[in-house]
C-alpha cells in the first residue's frame, strides 16, 4: 500500500466570527494520488485547502508526510505543500513575474543561482518563460493562472494543492491547463465544481456538503453519482 | 486590462535607460539638491539647467509631450502651495495687473519667490519624470532598497504597483454597474451610490490584502520580503555621474560669475 502523505482526523474549524465551516473532516490522502474535492459553493473546499498548509488550523489531528503541524516544522511542510489561490491576482503581488516565482524559493533561503535555475525550470514546466521579465498585470487570466502554479512549482513541492483552477478559463485555456495538470506528477489535491476537470484530471474524488464530506470514491463512478449534488 | 502608463517608456533601448538604476537616482537626486539650493532669481543657472535636461531627454528618447504631460499633471499643486507667497511678504511692492483704476499689488520679494519656486518645481517634475520614465518600477523599487531605504516603504511602493490597476479596474466595473441600473436617477441618489461605492472598494481591498497576505505565508513569508539586488556599476555610471556633477558644479559657477 502506498504511503500516507496527508492524513486529517476529526477536523472542525469555525471562523472567527462563529461561522461553523467544517465538521469533523476524516481524510487519508497517498503519495502520488489526485484527489478532487468538489462540492457546492460554501461547502468548505476552499477553508478545507487552507489547512494543509498551515494557514488555518482547527481543532482535530492533521498529519503531513507522517508529522503533526507544528509552528517548528511549518516552514518546512510550506515548502513542500504549494498551495495555488483561486484569484491568480491573489497570488501574483510582486512587481515582476520573476520575482513572484522566486518568492517562494528565496524564503526558503535557497541560493540565489538556485532561484534562477527554479525560477526558469518553473516557468518552463507551464510554458511561461518568455514572460520571465513582465509584469503580472499585464498578462491574461490563463498566462496568470500558469504563472501562479509557476510560483509553487519554483518551491518544489511533493504536493500541489490547487483552489478552483478553472475558473474564469476560456475553453483553450482550459484545455492547456488539464494538459498541464496531467503533465506534473506529484500528489495533487484539487477543489472545485468543474466536474469534467476532476474527470480528466483526478484518480479519486471527495465531496463536500455544508462543511462535511459526504462521500467518496474512485473518480467516474463517484463522478457521475455526484453530479447532481454540486 | 491593459496597463502601461508607469513603465511605458521604460524598455527602450537609450543611453539613460541602460543607466544603473542606483546611478540615476544619485544622480537625479544631485541634480535636483543644485536646483533648488539655487538662488530664487538664478535665471542663467536656470537656463543651463534647462539646457542639460533637453540634453538628458535626447539621449533618454523618451517623447517630449510624455514629459510635458506629466510636468502639465503636477503643475496645479506647485501652483496651489505656492499661489500665496506674493501676497505674505513684507517691504516694497509692484503692479501686478492694472483693470481699470483698480491695480494688482504684490510684493516684489515675494513675486520673486513665487517665481522660483515654479521654476524649480517644473525642473525638479522633469527630473523625476526622467527618472521614473526611463527605469522600469521593480528596478528602481530594488535600486532603493539597494541604497537602503527602509523596507517598509518599498513595499508600500510595490503593492501600490501592482494592486492601483486592480482597484481601478473594480472601481470602473462598479461603476458601470452603477450607470446601468441609475436610468432617471437624481444626482443627489448617484453621489449616495458614489459614497457607498467608495466604501465597498475600501472594504475589497481589506479582504484582497488578507487573501495575498494568506498566500504570501503560504509561500514562507517571515515579515520581510527578499529581493535580488544583482546591480552591477558599469564604467559608463562612473563616468555619468561623475561627468554630472562636473557640469553641475560647473553651472553653479557660470551662474556665479555671470547670472547676478
Amino acid at each position: 500500500m502506498e504511503d500516507k502523505i496527508i492524513n486529517i482526523k476529526n477536523l472542525n474549524y469555525s471562523y472567527p466570527d462563529g461561522t461553523a465551516a467544517l465538521y469533523d473532516i476524516n481524510l487519508e490522502i497517498r503519495e502520488g494520488e489526485s484527489l478532487g474535492i468538489i462540492g457546492s459553493n460554501g461547502a468548505g473546499k476552499s477553508t478545507l485547502l487552507l489547512h494543509f498548509n498551515g494557514i488555518l488550523c482547527g481543532s482535530g489531528e492533521i498529519d503531513i508526510f507522517g508529522e503533526k503541524l507544528t509552528d517548528k516544522n511549518l516552514a518546512q511542510i510550506r515548502g513542500a505543500v504549494g498551495l495555488v489561490f483561486q484569484d491568480p491576482d491573489s497570488q501574483l503581488f510582486m512587481p515582476t513575474v520573476s520575482e513572484d516565482v522566486g518568492f517562494g524559493p528565496r524564503n526558503m533561503g535557497m541560493p540565489e543561482h538556485e532561484i534562477d535555475k527554479s525560477v526558469h525550470r518553473a516557468l518552463e514546466e507551464v510554458d511561461m518563460l518568455p514572460a520571465l521579465k513582465r509584469s503580472s498585470h499585464h498578462l491574461s487570466v490563463g498566462e496568470k493562472k500558469r504563472i501562479a502554479i509557476a510560483t509553487v512549482l519554483s518551491m518544489n513541492p511533493q504536493i500541489l494543492v490547487m483552489d478552483e483552477p478553472s475558473s474564469n478559463l476560456d475553453p483553450k485555456h482550459r484545455r492547456e491547463l488539464i494538459v498541464l495538470l496531467n503533465r506534473l506528477k506529484m500528489t495533487k489535491i484539487i477543489a472545485t465544481h468543474d466536474l469534467d476537470l476532476i474527470a480528466q484530471t483526478c484518480s479519486r474524488v471527495v465531496l463536500m456538503q455544508e462543511g462535511k464530506i459526504i462521500g467518496g470514491g474512485s473518480c467516474p463512478e463517484f463522478l457521475a453519482k455526484a453530479a447532481a449534488l454540486c | 486590462m491593459n496597463h502601461s502608463f508607469i513603465d511605458e517608456h521604460s524598455h527602450i533601448d537609450s543611453f539613460l535607460n541602460r543607466l544603473d538604476a542606483r546611478t540615476k537616482i544619485i544622480s537625479f537626486f544631485t541634480l535636483i539638491l543644485f536646483i533648488i539650493l539655487s538662488r530664487p532669481d538664478a535665471y542663467f543657472g536656470f537656463a543651463l539647467y534647462t539646457l542639460l535636461l533637453i540634453i538628458l531627454i535626447i539621449f533618454s528618447q523618451i517623447p517630449l509631450s510624455y514629459i510635458l504631460k506629466r510636468c502639465l499633471v503636477v503643475l496645479p499643486f506647485i501652483l496651489m502651495t505656492s499661489a500665496l507667497l506674493p501676497f505674505g511678504q513684507q517691504g516694497e511692492s509692484i503692479v501686478l495687473m492694472k483693470v481699470g483704476d483698480m491695480s494688482i499689488r504684490v510684493a516684489a520679494a515675494g513675486w520673486l519667490i513665487f517665481k522660483g519656486v515654479l521654476i524649480k518645481g517644473v525642473l525638479s517634475i522633469i527630473c523625476l519624470t526622467l527618472l521614473t520614465a526611463s527605469t522600469p518600477f521593480s528596478e528602481l523599487l530594488a535600486a532603493l532598497e539597494a541604497l537602503k531605504c527602509p523596507k517598509i516603504i518599498t513595499m508600500i511602493l510595490s503593492f501600490m504597483y501592482r494592486y492601483v490597476f486592480l482597484i481601478e479596474d473594480e472601481a470602473m466595473k462598479m461603476r458601470r454597474a452603477m450607470k446601468s441600473r441609475s436610468a432617471g436617477h437624481s444626482r443627489w441618489l448617484q453621489l449616495k451610490a458614489i459614497a457607498n461605492m467608495i466604501g465597498v472598494l475600501f472594504i475589497r481591498s481589506y479582504e484582497r490584502g488578507e487573501t495575498v497576505y494568506l498566500a504570501m505565508c503560504s509561500r514562507g513569508f517571515d515579515g520581510t520580503i527578499k529581493r535580488d539586488h544583482s546591480f552591477d556599476f558599469k564604467k559608463t555610471d562612473y563616468a555619468f555621474a561623475t561627468n554630472l556633477f562636473v557640469i553641475l558644479i560647473g553651472i553653479k559657477f557660470l551662474d556665479n560669475i555671470f547670472g547676478r
